[in-house]
Parts: C-alpha cells; sequence; structure tokens
C-alpha cells in the first residue's frame, strides 16, 4: 500500500465484501476460527468485513471519526489471517489485503490525532527517539548482515559465531520501521525506509538474516510498494539458517534430555513470509525434543494477541494469548517454541512468573541443546 | 414517533433485552450498528442504509423467544439475518437478530438422510462435518461461508435440487408471542426430522421464500445424500442454449443427474478463477461479445454429476455422450477442459468432490445485477434469447455477463439467472439496468409465462399477496418481523 494511499482509495475495494465472514476462518475442511477478534465475540463488526464497512461508514459520513473508530482500529491483531482466506479484496485495486487496508484506517486515525493512550506513547517515544539505521561490524568481511533493533539478539550472534559465519549487524535504533507501518505512523515513515535502502542496497549481495519476522516481511512484502529502484535481497530467517546448518552437520546436536515442545507459527514469519517448515526442521534435528502440534498451525495458527493496542474490546490482547495458551497446554507439551520476541512476551504477559520460562525462542532452545 | 421518542423506546427495549438474555448478546455500540447498516450479500451504494438500534446475538432458542417477546411487547422491530442474506433490507431503528452464533450441528441421520442443525451453520461447516459419515449435503451457489438456512429460504439456485424444490424438510420457528413450533415429523413428541409435512398443510413451503417475515427460524432439518460407490462431473458443450435445455430435459427425464446446470460461456471461465487469473484470463473477458464466444470455447456448457455403482456411472457416461451428440453438442475432454478453461475443471472438483464452494474472484468487480426467473423448459429458450438481447444492449459494460441456468423439481421448471457487472460507483447506469429489469420481468411474466424468483411487487401477486399478508397479520399482529425484507418491502403490509 502506498503510504500516500487515502480511504478514497480503498472504497471501491472494501466494497466488494460480501460479509460472508470467510475472513474469519482458515483451510478447509477444518474450518477453525482463526481471526483474534471474531474468536473473542463472533460478529460481523469484529472480522476483516467489519473493519472494511466501518470505513464504507465513514466514507459516507453515517459515522465520524472519534476515539471509538481510534480503539477500534488498532483492536485488530493484524494477523493476517483475512488475507490468507479472503481471495475477493486484494483482486481489486489497490491490490492490497484487508490488512493492509485496516493499517491505512489507523493512519488516518493518526492524522487526526486520535490514537488510543498506548499507541500514543509508541508515537512519542519514535519522534523523541529519532531514526537510524546502523552497520556494526566489518561489513568488506561478512558474508551476512543480522538485521534487526539494539537488543537483537545475543543468542543469534552466538550461533552465528559458531557457524563461523563472518556477519556485520544493522541495527535499527530508535524504533522498528515494520512497527511504524503497521502501526499507520505512515508520514513518518516514507523518509526512514528510504534513507534505510541506502543503507541496505549496497549490502544486497549479503545473506540478511532476520530473527524478527515482522522486520523481515515488512521489507519482503512492503519495500517493493514503498521504495523506488528496491530490489529484491536476499532475506533469510534464523530458523532457515539453522535448519541449513542442521541440514549439512555444521550443528550438532545433544541431548540433553527429553521434551515434549509444541511450536507456536508467528503469524508474519507464517502467513507473512510462508516460512513453516524450517522451525520444525529444527526442532526435528534436536535430539531428544519431540514436537506436539496444536490443532491450529501452519497456516491456520492462531495469533498471540500482541499486535492489539487497542482497547475497544478490553483485554482482548491478554484473552488471545490465553487462548493460544490453552491449546497449547491441551497437546501435553512442556515447552511452548516461538521465532519472534513479541509472540513470546505476549504469551509471558499473561503466565505467572513461574512458567514463562515455558515460552522459549527457537534459538533459545538451539543454543541450549547443541554441542 | 419522534427520533427523540424512538431513541428512550430503543434504550428501554434494550435495557430490557441486556436484563433478559445477557449483555454480551446485545450490542449497540455505534459501530456495530454502522457495520450492520447493510446486511445484505455484498455491497451496493443504492441499497438504503438503515441503521439499527441493536444487534442481538442469541446463544440459545430461549434467547430467541426472549427477544421476540420483548420486541412484541415494545412493538418493536426485528430483522433476523444469517451470515450473508441475499435479499434483506433492515429496518431503521430496529433490532437485527444475528444467528451466526447458533452453528452446532445437532445431528446427521445417516439412515433416513438428514441433518438437523442450528441456524448459523454454514455450508463450510455441515460439509466438514458430514466428511466420513458417507452423506454429502446440497452446495449452494452461495459460498462455503454462507447460511444453508439463508440459501435454502430464499431458494437460491442450489446444487443437488434437480430432483427437488428445495433441501429443507423441518423448521423449528418461534412466534412473535414467543409460541414455538416444528413445521415437520418432529412436531410429534420424539419424531425426528424425516417428513416435510403430513397429515398436515406443508407449514415449511410458508417459510421458504418468507424472508423471515413470518417468524424466526431457530433449528432446521435439511436433506442430506449418499456419497455412491463412484461418481463423475461431465462436461458437454453447446453452441446454443436450445440445444442445452433440450439435452438437461432428456437426461433429468431419464433420472440420470443428480444435478445439472447450463452455464453460459462468460460464467463459466469466470466463476472459478484464482485472483492470479484476474490478470491474466479476466482482461479478455471483460473486453469480449458475450453472446459470440472465441473459437474453441462452447456458447454454453452443461456441467452433469451423476454417481452410483460403478457400472451404473459408467453406462450414464455412454448415455450422457449419446445425448449430447443427439442435440448437437459434445462431451468435453478433461483435455479439453485443462487446455482451455482449466479454472473451471478445478472449480468443479472442488464443488463435486469436497462439496465446498469458496467466493469468486470474478465479484471483484463489485455487487452484480442480477435478473432471475422461473418458466417452463419450452418458454424458457425464448427467455434465453430475449434477455440475452436486453443484456447485449447495455455493451462491454457490464462484462462479464454470467447466467447459469437449472431445472428443478426433475425438470418441471427451469431457472435462468443472468448478471452482468456494471461499475458499482456508475448509478447512473445501474438506474438504467434497474429499470430495465422491471420491463424485463413484465415481458417475461405476460410473453414467456415466467415466474420471478425474487418478490417484484404486490400488485403483481394478486390475491396471493392478499393471503399472505392476512397470515403476516395473523402470525405477526404488530408487524415487528423482518417488516422491510424483500417480501414486504417497505412495510408495504
Amino acid at each position: 500500500m502506498r503510504l500516500t494511499a487515502r480511504l478514497d482509495d480503498v472504497q471501491a475495494a472494501a466494497s466488494r465484501c460480501l460479509r460472508d465472514a470467510r475472513c474469519t476462518y482458515g483451510s478447509w475442511p477444518e474450518n477453525r476460527v482463526l481471526c483474534p477478534l471474531y474468536q473473542h465475540d463472533p460478529s460481523f463488526t469484529f472480522s476483516g468485513g467489519g473493519y472494511l464497512f466501518l470505513i464504507l461508514a465513514l466514507q459516507e459520513k453515517k459515522m465520524e471519526f472519534d476515539r471509538s473508530v481510534a480503539e477500534f482500529a488498532f483492536s485488530c491483531a493484524g494477523c493476517l489471517a483475512c488475507d490468507a482466506n479472503c481471495n475477493l479484496i486484494r483482486c481489486y485495486q489497490p491490490y492490497a489485503g484487508i490488512t493492509d487496508i485496516i493499517r491505512l484506517l489507523r493512519s488516518e486515525v493518526v492524522r487526526r490525532g486520535l490514537m488510543p493512550g498506548g499507541v500514543k506513547t509508541i508515537y512519542d517515544r519514535a519522534g523523541k527517539d529519532g531514526y537510524a539505521l546502523e552497520l556494526a561490524g566489518n561489513a568488506e568481511t561478512a558474508d551476512s548482515i543480522l538485521f534487526g533493533g539494539p537488543e537483537a539478539d545475543g543468542v543469534t550472534a552466538k550461533l552465528l559465531e559458531k557457524l563461523g559465519r563472518p556477519y556485520a549487524r544493522l541495527i535499527e535504533k530508535g524504533y522498528i520501521t515494520a512497527t511504524l507501518y503497521d502501526l499507520g505512523f505512515w508520514e513518518e515513515l516514507e523518509p526512514k525506509v528510504k534513507a534505510a535502502w541506502t543503507k541496505m542496497k549496497p549490502l544486497k549481495n549479503r545473506d540478511f538474516i532476520f530473527t524478527s519476522p515482522h522486520s523481515q516481511e515488512f521489507i519482503v512484502n512492503h519495500y517493493p510498494d514503498l521504495v523506488a529502484g528496491y530490489t529484491p535481497i536476499k532475506a533469510r530467517h534464523i530458523s532457515q539458517v539453522l535448519a541449513e546448518a542442521f541440514r549439512d552437520g555444521r550443528l550438532k546436536s545433544k541431548n540433553t534430555g527429553k521434551v515434549k515442545v509444541s511450536y507456536h507459527d508467528p503469524c508474519y514469519l507464517g502467513r507473512g513470509l510462508k516460512i513453516y517448515d524450517a522451525p520444525r526442521d529444527v526442532l526435528a534435528a534436536l535430539d531428544g525434543v519431540e514436537l506436539m502440534e496444536m490443532d491450529r498451525n501452519r497456516e491456520d495458527s492462531f495469533c498471540c494477541g500482541a499486535g492489539v493496542l487497542g482497547e475497544y474490546i478490553p483485554g482482548l490482547s491478554e484473552d488471545t494469548a490465553r487462548e493460544r495458551l490453552k491449546e497449547f497446554e491441551t497437546t501435553g507439551a512442556d515447552i511452548l517454541v516461538t521465532a519472534c520476541d513479541r509472540c513470546q512476551a505476549a504469551f509471558q504477559k499473561v503466565l505467572p512468573a513461574g512458567d514463562r520460562k515455558r515460552i522459549k525462542q527457537l534459538t533459545e532452545l538451539v543454543e541450549e541443546r547443541i554441542k | 414517533m419522534t427520533t427523540k421518542l424512538a431513541g428512550v423506546k430503543a434504550a428501554a427495549v434494550c435495557r430490557e433485552l441486556k436484563e433478559a438474555i445477557g449483555a454480551e448478546k446485545v450490542r449497540d455500540d455505534e459501530i456495530t450498528l454502522v457495520t450492520y447498516g447493510r446486511i445484505r450479500h455484498g455491497f451496493d451504494a443504492m441499497w438504503p442504509f438503515r441503521k439499527p438500534a441493536m444487534v442481538v446475538f442469541p446463544e440459545s432458542r430461549e434467547d430467541v423467544v426472549e427477544t421476540l417477546k420483548i420486541a412484541n411487547r415494545h412493538k418493536f422491530p426485528v430483522t433476523s439475518v444469517g451470515t450473508a442474506a441475499i435479499m434483506l433490507g433492515s429496518t431503521e431503528g430496529g433490532i437485527i437478530l444475528d444467528q451466526r452464533r447458533r452453528d452446532r450441528v445437532l445431528e446427521i441421520n445417516t439412515d433416513s438422510g438428514y441433518a438437523v442443525i442450528e441456524p448459523g451453520v454454514s455450508f463450510d461447516k455441515l460439509t466438514a462435518a458430514l466428511r466420513g459419515t458417507g452423506f454429502k449435503c446440497s452446495v449452494g451457489t452461495m459460498p462455503g461461508p454462507g447460511t444453508i438456512l439463508g440459501q435454502a429460504l430464499g431458494r437460491g439456485s442450489q446444487s443437488f435440487t434437480t430432483r427437488y424444490l428445495n433441501v429443507i424438510l423441518d423448521l423449528e420457528v418461534v412466534l412473535p408471542d414467543g409460541t414455538v413450533f416444528s413445521t415437520g415429523s418432529s412436531h410429534f413428541a420424539g419424531v425426528g426430522s424425516h417428513l416435510r409435512y403430513g397429515p398436515y398443510p406443508d407449514l415449511a413451503g410458508l417459510y421458504t421464500c418468507a424472508y423471515g417475515a413470518l417468524g424466526v427460524i431457530t433449528k432446521l432439518a435439511v436433506r442430506i445424500h449418499p456419497v455412491n460407490e463412484a461418481y463423475r462431473v461431465l462436461l458437454a458443450g453447446f453452441d446454443n442454449y436450445a440445444d442445452a435445455i433440450d439435452y438437461v430435459k432428456e437426461l433429468t427425464n431419464h433420472n440420470i443427474p443428480e444435478h445439472t446446470i447450463i452455464w453460459n460461456w462468460h460464467m463459466y471461465i469466470t466463476w472459478p478463477l484464482e485472483p492470479e487469473d484476474m490478470k491474466t484470463v479476466m482482461p479478455g473477458i471483460l473486453e469480449s461479445n458475450f453472446r459470440e464466444p472465441p473459437e474453441g470455447i462452447p456458447y454454453n456448457i452443461v456441467s452433469t454429476f451423476f454417481s452410483g455403482y460403478t457400472e451404473q456411472v459408467e453406462l450414464y457416461e455412454k448415455i450422457c455422450a449419446k445425448v449430447a451428440e443427439k442435440y448437437h453438442g459434445r462431451v468435453l475432454s478433461e483435455e479439453e477442459v485443462e487446455k482451455h478453461f482449466p479454472a473451471t475443471g478445478a472449480g468443479f472438483r472442488q464443488q463435486y468432490e469436497d462439496f465446498h464452494y469458496r467466493e469468486s474472484v470474478h465479484w471483484s468487480k463489485g455487487r452484480f445485477v442480477g435478473w432471475y426467473v422461473f418458466a417452463e423448459p419450452k418458454d424458457m429458450k425464448e427467455i434465453e434469447q430475449y434477455a440475452a438481447g436486453e443484456f447485449a444492449k447495455f455493451g462491454k459494460a457490464i462484462n462479464p455477463v454470467n447466467y447459469y441456468s437449472h431445472p428443478f423439481d426433475y425438470g418441471r421448471s427451469i431457472l435462468l439467472r443472468i448478471s452482468g457487472f456494471p461499475d458499482p460507483a456508475d448509478i447512473e447506469l445501474r438506474r438504467k439496468i434497474a429499470a430495465k429489469f422491471e420491463e424485463m420481468y413484465d415481458m417475461a411474466m405476460k410473453r414467456y409465462r415466467a415466474v420471478p424468483i425474487r418478490p417484484v411487487g404486490s400488485e403483481k401477486a394478486g390475491t396471493y399477496m392478499q393471503v399472505l399478508a392476512s397470515i403476516k397479520k395473523a402470525l405477526d399482529p404488530n408487524n415487528i418481523l423482518n417488516r422491510d425484507s424483500g417480501l414486504f418491502e417497505e412495510g408495504d403490509l
């Protein structure tokens, strides 16, 4: 979606909605509900189609922008389930998915200064801290670029060193551009993305290794629309790097005891980037690890709720995490593994302190169980 | 009533409802209300926007009973809807009763061949539940998420209805005063839903095409059909509709197809398209003349689904080839289908092998404008010529011009549903088309003995509507139910 888009640009696409709830549930024949809003409170309003009809109502002046619209706009988890299951909306110009249209609604909310409290805090902090994409390490000798925030990610760095891969880092400082896109801070985003691409472009022949599915998905799927002259980078998620290393014997597992794990597909790694096998290949390569799948997995994975920042339904983010954890508990697994720090944080937030260690990053589990 | 008074009354009803059935089942926030302002399948700016005062999401029959009793006492309008209503307009300031949360499959009876379901059950839900039971349900031309009830009551052109007019066997109905009754055999204590009517009149018929105006359905039983040892979907191509009709009629008279349907070439090509086809296949269709298919593309194809013992199916296949030839057509090979319209083959496989149907991307042109009639086979041949001629006058602006046509009740009656896709923003063109449709309905009824599938105005139905209005008054004396729906539009009771 162009950052200059306005609601007028998606009105026709929104009017293609058939109101049939197809956006809310997953693959045939299980047809499991995937939309966190719909799972919580089944109604047309709380579905991708509900957002589209709200936009139509706003455009027709049946309702004015107000705080409730703002809370609602940010109550979507952004889990991409609607985009994966509704073929219709993205077939009409501007050929955008429902999630992008909801992001556009958020950008209108932001432009009007109606952001919910939590979002406003992020917005203010982003403005204060500024933005920089900094290169650290020797790019000349690096064969790969580890892309992430400043805190990312000690464990991944260790693993890359163990693999003997010379790498440099591109560190997003201040805020993550993918977050700005998701939250509709679009007026602020464009110069940052251009600046980021200027830094990335000379390195584009290296492997870009991502730990955050959000950053990777943003660059791979949205840069082509946002950056003039963008050419694809070789983007790889750390799970793919690790899977390959196990396959070719550069990493070897050590058996530190049997453990049953379940794997939570992060929405942006799964539905966003279609990376489902690599994390499972990594788990399969770890001695003593048994994978217990949840009912909703792979393209039909259920969200962790981390993306819910609005309070139109109070506690929706936490309820979504709990719903997923309930599903995890039914597998009988000891540990819930994921490959996204936001998912990990969302689950840990609703667990008692003593249980939080049961939620692990894939990289953490690998580090614990390799020679 | 003044707006202020109406608001006070709505607030009282809302409060009472929240107390009676639970606040979490009654929503009156502004966003819910505006997103329920247009409840039909799809969106058309010409449809009136009617903001309800509240939306109720019942979770049990008792919730429906309580809602109706309260609404009736206050003479407050109620519109009951499914997931994707075909033909409903809600009432401004009323209650919308959305039964989507009532979506359990209650019973699958494989001895008699019926399923008992709640009103929110979709085709996807029932067909999934039937997997492994050796039975299948009718597959509607609504998308899989559409409710079976909505489709059946609206008498959409369902698959597998070649042998029947409707899939419904039994309905559980709640009246505005809270009375609950069943229309079929389950009305007798302890009896299942195997029989639609007898020894009394067919009350399920009263509720078919009543668009919710005579009661709220809270449970239904629908026909399900055995998955036989062998099955086949055969496509036969014809250069004209009259030959296709003769082919369909002869097969149906010999009791061969479970389902058979005639498609024009715009429709059989665009109906099953995948998103990526929109940039490859659709542009050519949009530029074409629907009455002149390109070389190698039959004007009509007939899809025929039949099943039975293996020997039976092999024989049917030979018979179809013989009958197609008799009527100047031919059965298309799988290779030919794959070469010329691969998406069509894939679409039929999905529909008939998996018994589910997903929305088509040809909808991305926007909400269609459709014209539908029933007629006897001989008359329908002339109607097709007439309707296609009238549609052609609008030119490429309404491409694709899609039609399908198929027999009901063993071929006694044929349905033709023809539609075009004008630009949704071109209101002037849409108005012209709507006016033309009125004229076409008049002509089809007078000259070709056609019957419209949807209500076309009480004055055309004469004393039928008077009787219906009397029934409505008896069952719903306060006129609270779906008063602005397709049956009694704009409250013309």
